[in-house]
């Protein structure tokens, strides 16, 4: 990422991110008032849906890319010395990038088993 | 009436503390009189002031907690005890003055005047009733700082985040139709710190006494960013 495009890239993403974030919620929220899976399989096949496992997919994408906003201007904001604010990026970096790798195994275990 | 008052000077005190004074209200009395009688009381006392009618903004105060100018403001609408400190977050000079350098530079920093590129007219530049109206509610500005020492994200990053009023500017030339720097104008603000630190906690529109919205100007600037990037 530039230096340059640091800061209209990760606001518009922020935004971007927020608004999937908003519209999964509501339709997960619909699906788990309306049909929710009642057993493992039922959960199993929602998840292994080839478009159900898409969405949640860019669901979770969404959500750790936002929270990667989030962090980083948290810490832009409030830790200054460079040293301290390098390793918390980073400790936090290799936390979501481990969180989505984690993530994706499994939505990819149930698509292949569905 | 109960007036605490925070006093420090550098050169005499370790520490700052509150002095509390008794100021008998008379009819209409703004919180600037109040101060003007308590430096009878007490000569010692400093602070800013001078046009007395909201119009220079030197006299910008932190009052039970929030930011406004002391000359407009009716003592009669304060709760006593009035708690009257200087803007938060600026180094303090003496007692309720404050440096504000940081404050300017920031304004400095966005080119607050128009931009040419083209040869000037022999006469003044023309604008249509309609793009004359986009100035509205930009160029009152008097610069008082209230905004700017509100905003968390001026506290934290003062030399880096332009702040509410720099900002407001900003869009009150990108605004202009006789204005041609727009595109560097809008360079200039990229990456994370100068426009991007704020968070839209909108502290600055709660406090401006001209009534202006440095957070609407800040998302504009970014709507206009956006429009030329796609
Ligand atoms: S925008 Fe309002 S609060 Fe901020 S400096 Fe200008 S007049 Fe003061
Ligand atoms: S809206 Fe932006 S500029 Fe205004 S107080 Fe909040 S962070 Fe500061
Ligand atoms: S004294 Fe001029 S704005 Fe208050």
């Amino acid at each position: 990422m530039s230096r340059q495009a640091s800061g209209l890239r990760a606001w518009a993403l922020q935004r971007i991110s927020a608004v999937y974030l908003g519209l999964y919620i509501i339709y997960f929220l619909g699906v788990l008032l309306i049909c929710p899976p009642d057993t493992y399989e039922a959960w199993k096949a929602f998840v292994g849906d080839p478009w159900g496992s898409m969405a949640m997919l860019l669901f979770f994408s969404s959500l750790l890319l936002h929270a990667w906003v989030g962090v980083r201007d948290v810490l832009i904001d409030y830790v200054h010395p460079m040293m301290i604010r390098v390793t918390l990026l980073t400790v936090f970096g290799i936390g979501l990038i481990g969180s989505s790798f984690s993530i994706a195994k499994a939505i990819f275990l149930a698509g292949l088993q569905s | 009436m109960k007036f605490i008052v925070f006093r420090y000077n550098p050169d005499l005190d370790a520490t700052p503390r509150m002095q509390e004074y008794d100021v008998e209200v008379t009819r209409g009395m703004m919180l600037r009189d109040a101060l003007l009688e308590i430096k009878r009381q007490d000569e010692s006392f400093s602070f800013r002031h001078s046009c007395g009618e909201g119009v220079c903004g030197s006299d910008g105060l932190n009052v039970n907690g929030t930011n406004l100018l002391g000359c407009i403001t009716r003592v009669s609408d304060l709760k006593e005890p009035v708690k009257v400190r200087p803007l938060p977050g600026r180094p303090v000079i003496r007692d309720l003055v404050v440096d504000m350098s940081q404050f300017y530079q920031q304004y400095r920093a966005v080119e607050p005047y128009l931009i040419r590129r083209d040869p000037l007219p022999e006469q003044e530049i023309l604008q249509s009733p309609e793009e004359r109206d986009k100035l509205d509610g930009l160029y009152e500005c008097i610069m008082c700082g209230c905004c700017s020492t509100s905003c968390p994200s001026f506290w934290w990053n003062p030399d880096k985040f332009h702040g509410p009023q720099a900002l407001l500017q900003s869009w009150r030339f990108l605004a202009d139709s006789r204005d041609q720097a727009t595109d560097e104008r809008l360079d200039a603000l990229e990456g994370p710190y100068k426009l991007f630190r704020c968070h839209t906690i909108m502290n600055c529109v709660d406090v401006c006494p001209k009534h202006l919205n440095p957070t609407k100007a800040i998302g504009k600037i970014k709507e206009l960013m956006l429009e030329r990037a796609i």
